[in-house]
């Protein structure tokens, strides 16, 4: 039996419309420690890992493990029902034919509830092992999203250097180039603006601009974003959430002329 | 190895053998747990795909196994009758020939200009009744044109026109042979059945015809004394322009294939040092001499043929596709029949390197590839073969036979004709037809010997999803063959006598099938009777289009009557656009009643003959005053408002031609039914079939504004007055049929289409409905004019009528029992979806007409869907083919197999389909947004790789709209829609690819078997359960050990399979056949036995098991 309350509905909207365009169908592990969804996209160049920490719930009930297998279409119709207010809770059986939402406007009395009906999606579990990343640079989200969009205008593919100087974002395409550079940085006032650039060693990656983008539809679940880097391994952005909660994207590097 | 089209991928471990065995599950320790066993392991095998619903569908393996242990009898069979060492291979000997008082008689097989002593003669090349090969130089004939003679022309002036127009061409020799003034009519036209004077001006030499043609064609060329005043400096019309060989065969009355005879006394041989050919014999006789005999009675038969059918294997490399400059030749198979003889009499291979015997198969090893191919080549020369046929011959073996022989220097290797100086050549060509579409080929001339490519011949007379030897086999033949790559083929030659005879055994059947190919199509039979009906060289059928038949069958005509056929100059385009056929508007539904069909009897043809429709009788407004004709009684006026003479005027000739081939016809059908011998019958056969495909033609030959004798007025009047018959059919059977006239029911025509109408009667009782459309038919026949005839054919009962073209019923020609379900335009024949919507299609339509069960059709479609959605459906049904048919650049939109031709040409450029192959494609998984085009995989990659199927796609784009048009007329719109997206489609797999950006990265989670949640603790991840479902772990274990077993005897069924079809069960598979759905259902298999033999060695780490 689960059972997840959020207090904002808001949050599981903002984060299914960042996965919907990557994965359309996909299973929900639940389990005691919370909600987790990982998986590929169609071209199996960028993963999506999600984790909801039972400590983002209030309350957070899994008794056993369940997996929720949504089309993530469908789930967005539903959640398109609820205001970004709403309290939102998650019932399932044991072993659930459909999702229960509920939606709770706390200013008046609405309650509404919806049913989906589940799929049973049998698929692999893949994950990203931990790595050391060369580089860890952390900025605004807003920031990312507008490097990432600027430079789509361009080109269809960006590569990053992150050396000691600072990070720098550059692609080259038919009509001209582009780069832009970002340094470490501290506002004390506005500790949300700060980039900060860890660095063990210079890394130099190229990745889809047009990946980037998309995982850019994330921007509005968290201030700041973390992108690490090592070569030739995928990189990880990564939007952290409250109470431990966080939303990945690994998107493998581009070799090459590689399509 | 001529099976090249498609060209041949192949799976990265068929280039290992050892690989292709399946390595039993890596579970050493199978716990023997006692249970009963499900069921039989028979129906255990039984997977989704061979439900025993879907026995139209794929081959069941009884009756394939059934099938390839007769074919492996019927080659021991055919084996048995010959030695291994000693094979005839020349002709019969000849006897003393006395042109004094023998005649020599011959079947003359090719036609062909030529010189005799410095002289134009026409060489006819055939064959005697006793076997002998003939060369008969015919001298003499000249070739002619005519031009309407002027007013003011007079027999007077022919000497010195005639001085004028050598003068005007200027040649050092001369070049008119005569001028001379007879009477001819135009073809075009009624004008009072005047002959005019036309001037016939005669050459020296048939090459000057083209120049004297044109002299007089060109602005101010031949305008003597501005004779021809109306408009003759702009050029004068000549007429009767035809080839000399037509013209030679039209004035002797020879036909393709036909008897000639050189009577006794008139003909001389040639001696021995003169002769230009290596023929037995070889004569000369003056045209006027020569008899030629009717293709009738006694002369309807065919000479001894000797046909060779050959193939040739070479050692390729590994991912390019053998150039004749590196790859050598190291087998040929030859298979030689004589015609009228059921089994070869020469059965050999030319091998390179020591090769071991096959029964009753002579085997010439070789240590040298140069000494193979000369030896080929003598052998060659001494079979003397008549007809040359094999697979893809043309394009492949020729050519390449040639090349390799120059590249090596074989000395004297390219004589295959039967000329002595004259070489084989091959020569690049692009066929381009309206009927055939485009293509470019290698031509090779083997002069005097005939050409019978059965790749082309299948290709041009049968729509198939493939034509590659085995597939077209599997179609005809009903039998498959293993399909070797072509870099399995070095490997084996580079093997050992074993291994290099059961490639022999291989590049026999090769050579072989093409000869049962050609038996079984008839093609030869049916070749011959259509260049002897239609009277073009047996050659022309296969190199030219449709036209030159009608114009050679024309000109044979309009000799007799003395009528000329104008050079009109080529219109070009397709301006000339008339309005079609009609359709009556569907009333779409589906019938539970037996709907009736009505038919027109070769419907054009016979307006034709109706309305007298012809050149000669085309009417123009002056010409109707000018001869002062009445209408409705001297001239008719089509629908369309043109107007032609009727038959007290005169008959017109082209239904004068159509009555004759419909009487021919009629004659050769009694014939038929009388006829016992079965060569005879399948000449007879061949003979009614042409008749009928000329007689249907002939409509068609006016409508082509670009053709030589475009008659616009003569087609759109045809299809006009078609028009008008369906309307009057439709309101005729609908006044007649009524409550009011006492019938049971109001009769309708739901449906009318070209040269039929589909009428519901309203009973329900069949016999009452074939006993009123036999009466209607009757009685619309008696309403037009003769020989149009309506007739009742059949009556569909049920009928699903769809849409125009496009319907389905159960026929029957007779009430007690349906003779087939028939189909229209319904996707089971259409070639671009996949064989899935093919077989689902056809069940549904099975279960709906002939069960009547409707439920049940709705279930199947379900549990296809469900199939589909979780990857269970096997990939050889999602395979689309499209043919390759113009390059990249000639398309404007994107397409998915031309881009995938291209992606493939940078994988590997050698086994890249190219231009006219078709290409296997699989729709698989894309990023979002990315277009079909990007989307489009090889099926081999897709299954070397594992990459996930789109099955959306093939849900939406395939199997939506054709099940949504079948089931909507039944269920109505909203419940057939449920059949797409109802519970049945919530379950899914997604397959986990070996290739892709990210997954060399990834690491593999192992998932709980009970519950899938993913096992990460350090005890549980290599394990099969987590702790919840612990207790669950026998049940778990027992349905996994099923599993692997079921795996296992399937993939042990599919490989005895394919072990049967390549005829031995001691050697490895090596076939990878892309058409054969064994070869995707049979690696399939293998995969999926690994990957749960895999799934099975996890209880052996799992905690909660010990």
């Amino acid at each position: 039996m689960l059972e997840a309350r959020l207090e904002q509905a808001d949050l599981l909207k903002k984060v299914v419309d960042a996965i919907k365009d990557l994965v359309q169908d996909c299973n929900f592990d639940c389990n005691d420690s919370g909600l987790a969804l990982q998986a590929m996209d169609n071209s199996h160049v960028a993963l999506v890992s999600m984790m909801l920490k039972a400590e983002s719930f209030s309350p957070y009930r899994c008794d056993r493990n369940i997996a929720l297998g949504v089309n993530l279409t469908s789930l967005t119709k539903v959640l398109r029902a609820a205001q970004n207010e709403d309290i939102l809770t998650l019932k399932a059986e044991d072993a659930p034919d459909v999702l229960n939402l509920v939606f709770e406007s706390s200013g008046n009395d609405r309650l509404s509830e919806y049913d989906l009906k589940l799929m049973d999606i049998d698929q692999e579990h893949l994950g990203i092992p931990d790595t050391e990343y060369a580089a860890t640079i952390s900025m605004p989200s807003t920031e990312f999203r507008r490097i990432c969009v600027d430079l789509m205008a361009l080109s269809e593919s960006v590569s990053i250097e992150a050396s000691k100087d600072g990070v720098k974002f550059s692609c080259t395409g038919d009509i001209g180039n582009g780069a832009v550079t970002l340094r470490s940085h501290n506002n004390v006032e506005n500790p949300e603006l700060n980039v900060d650039i860890e660095l063990s060693e210079p890394v130099a990656l190229t990745f889809s601009l047009k990946y980037l983008v998309n995982f850019c539809k994330a921007s509005g679940l968290s201030k700041s974003v973390k992108l690490c880097l090592s070569n030739e391994v995928p990189l990880l952005v990564e939007y952290g959430l409250d109470g431990g909660s966080y939303l990945r994207f690994y998107l493998a590097p581009k070799i090459g002329d590689d399509e | 190895m001529a099976t090249r089209i498609p060209q041949k991928r192949i799976l990265g471990d068929t280039s290992s053998t050892r690989r292709n065995l399946l390595s039993s599950p890596a579970s050493t320790k199978k716990r023997k747990l006692e249970f009963e066993p499900i069921s039989s392991p028979a129906a255990r095998f039984r997977s989704s795909q061979n439900g025993p619903k879907s026995k139209l569908g794929s081959s069941q393996p009884s009756q394939f196994e059934s099938e390839l242990e007769k074919m492996t009898q019927d080659i021991a069979g055919l084996k048995e009758n010959n030695s291994e060492k000693s094979q005839t291979w020349s002709r019969p000997p000849l006897k003393a020939i006395d042109p004094q008082n023998d005649r020599l008689v011959f079947q003359q097989i090719e036609v062909e200009e030529g010189t005799l002593n410095g002289q134009p003669a026409v060489k006819l090349f055939g064959v005697t009744d006793a076997g002998h090969s003939v060369m008969l130089h015919v001298k003499e004939f000249q070739h002619y044109l005519y031009v309407a003679a002027p007013v003011s022309f007079t027999v007077k002036d022919c000497q010195p026109y005639k001085a004028y127009l050598e003068a005007q061409i200027g040649n050092y020799s001369p070049v008119i042979y005569s001028v001379q003034v007879v009477l001819r009519e135009n073809l075009y036209g009624f004008a009072g059945n005047q002959k005019n004077p036309y001037i016939k001006i005669t050459v020296t030499d048939p090459k000057h015809i083209a120049k004297v043609r044109s002299r007089i064609e060109s602005k101010g060329g031949a305008n003597w004394q501005g004779k021809w005043t109306a408009g003759g400096d702009e050029g004068i019309l000549t007429f009767d322009s035809v080839q000399y060989i037509m013209r030679f065969m039209v004035d002797l009355g020879i036909s393709g294939m036909s008897w000639v005879e050189a009577p006794a006394k008139s003909y001389s041989l040639i001696s021995e040092n003169m002769r230009q050919s290596d023929c037995q014999i070889e004569a000369e006789i003056t045209y006027r001499d020569l008899i030629a005999h009717k293709p009738e009675g006694e002369w309807a038969k065919i000479a001894p043929l000797r046909i060779l059918s050959f193939d040739i294997e070479c050692a390729g490399r590994k991912g390019i596709f053998p150039e004749a400059n590196i790859d050598p030749v190291i087998q040929i198979a030859n298979v030689v029949t004589r015609y009228g003889e059921k089994q070869p009499f020469i059965k050999n291979v030319f091998c390179l390197d020591e090769t071991s015997t096959i029964t009753n198969t002579q085997i010439l090893a070789f240590d040298d590839e140069k000494e193979l191919l000369k030896q080929w080549s003598d052998f060659m020369k001494q079979v003397d073969p008549d007809v040359i046929i094999g697979y893809n011959i043309c394009n492949f073996d020729f050519p390449y036979l040639l090349d390799r022989a120059k590249h090596l220097k074989v000395h004297g290797f390219e004589q295959w004709t039967r000329l002595k100086n004259m070489r084989s050549e091959a020569k690049a060509t692009n066929f381009n037809s309206k009927q055939m579409g485009n293509r470019d080929t290698k031509a090779t001339n083997t002069n005097g010997r005939l050409q019978l490519d059965l790749l082309q011949l299948v290709q041009r007379d049968h729509q198939l999803r493939s034509y590659t030897l085995n597939s077209v086999c599997a179609q005809f033949l009903g039998e498959q063959k293993e399909d070797v790559h072509h870099t399995m083929i070095t490997e084996l030659f580079n093997g050992t006598p074993e291994s290099r005879r059961r490639l022999a055994v291989y590049c026999l059947k090769d050579a072989w099938l093409p000869q049962r190919l050609m038996d079984k199509l008839s093609c030869l039979e049916n070749y011959t009777e259509m260049a002897r009906v239609t009277g073009v060289p047996f050659n022309y059928l296969l190199s030219r289009g449709q036209q030159v038949k009608f114009i050679s069958q024309l000109f044979r005509k309009t000799r007799e009557q003395h009528l000329v056929i104008p050079n009109l100059p080529n219109s070009g385009g397709d301006d000339g656009q008339y309005e079609g056929a009609t359709v009556i508007e569907p009333t779409r539904g589906y019938y539970d009643c037996p709907i009736a069909t009505l038919d027109f009897a070769s419907l054009y043809p016979s307006i034709i003959q109706a309305h007298n429709l012809c050149y000669t009788t085309m009417l123009k407004k002056e010409a109707v005053e000018k001869l002062g004709l009445m209408k409705n009684e001297d001239y008719i006026v089509t629908p369309n408002g043109d107007m032609f003479a009727t038959v007290k005027q005169r008959k017109g000739l082209l239904s004068q031609i159509l009555e004759e081939l419909l009487t021919a016809r009629k004659q050769a059908k009694r014939e038929l039914a009388t006829e016992t011998d079965p060569f005879k019958k399948a000449v007879l056969n061949g003979r009614q079939l042409a008749l009928k495909i000329s007689a249907n033609s002939v409509y068609g030959l006016t409508g082509a504004s670009n053709g030589k004798v475009p008659c616009l007025a003569i087609a759109s009047s045809t299809t006009a007055y078609g028009r008008q018959m369906i309307e009057r059919t439709k309101g005729e059977v609908e006044a007649k049929y009524t409550i009011a006239n006492g019938y049971t029911h109001d009769a309708q025509v739901i449906y009318g289409d070209t040269d039929s109408v589909m009428v519901k009667f309203g009973t329900t009782d069949l016999r009452e409905a074939m006993k009123l459309g036999e009466e209607a038919a009757a009685f619309v026949s008696s309403k037009f004019v003769k020989p149009i005839k309506l007739e009742f054919e059949k009556v569909y009962f049920p009928y699903l009528l769809i849409n125009k073209k496009r319907y389905a019923g159960l026929y029957y020609t007779n009430p007690d029992k349906y003779d087939k379900m028939d189909t229209k335009g319904i996707e089971t024949v259409r070639r671009d979806n996949c064989r899935l919507v093919q077989n689902v299609i056809e069940t549904v339509l099975r279960m709906i007409l002939i069960d009547r069960d409707v439920q049940g059709a709705q279930d199947y479609v379900k549990d296809t869907i469900s199939d589909l959605l979780q990857n269970k459906i096997d990939m050889s049904k999602l395979v689309i083919t499209k043919a390759l048919t113009k390059t990249n650049e000639d398309y404007k939109d994107k397409q998915a197999h031309v881009e995938l031709a291209a992606r493939m040409k940078r994988r590997d450029a050698g086994s890249a389909p190219t231009l006219g192959d078709r290409v296997a494609y699989v729709i698989i998984k894309g990023s979002a947004g990315a277009k079909n085009f990007e989307r489009s995989e090889d099926p081999i990659f897709v299954l070397e790789n594992n990459l996930p199927i789109d099955t959306k796609y093939y849900l939406d784009n395939q199997l939506s709209k054709p099940l949504g048009r079948i089931f909507e007329p039944i269920l109505g719109e909203t419940k057939a829609n449920s059949l797409l997206a109802g519970d049945h489609t919530r379950a899914i797999s997604v397959a986990a690819p070996s290739v892709g950006g990210l997954m060399k990265f990834t690491k593999k989670t192992f998932t709980c078997m009970g519950c899938k949640k993913p096992l990460r603790g350090s005890e549980e991840s290599r394990g099969a359960v987590c702790s919840d479902c612990a207790p669950r772990v026998g049940e778990l274990y027992q349905k996994t050990l099923h599993k692997v077993s079921d795996l296992e005897v399937r993939f042990g069924r599919l490989w005895t399979q394919c072990q049967r079809c390549q005829g031995s069960m001691h050697c490895e598979v090596i076939c990878s056949s892309k058409d054969c759905p064994i070869f995707y259902m049979r690696m399939k298999a293998k995969k999926d036995v690994e990957d749960a033999g895999k799934e099975l060695v996890r209880f052996d780490h799992d905690a909660a098991a010990w």
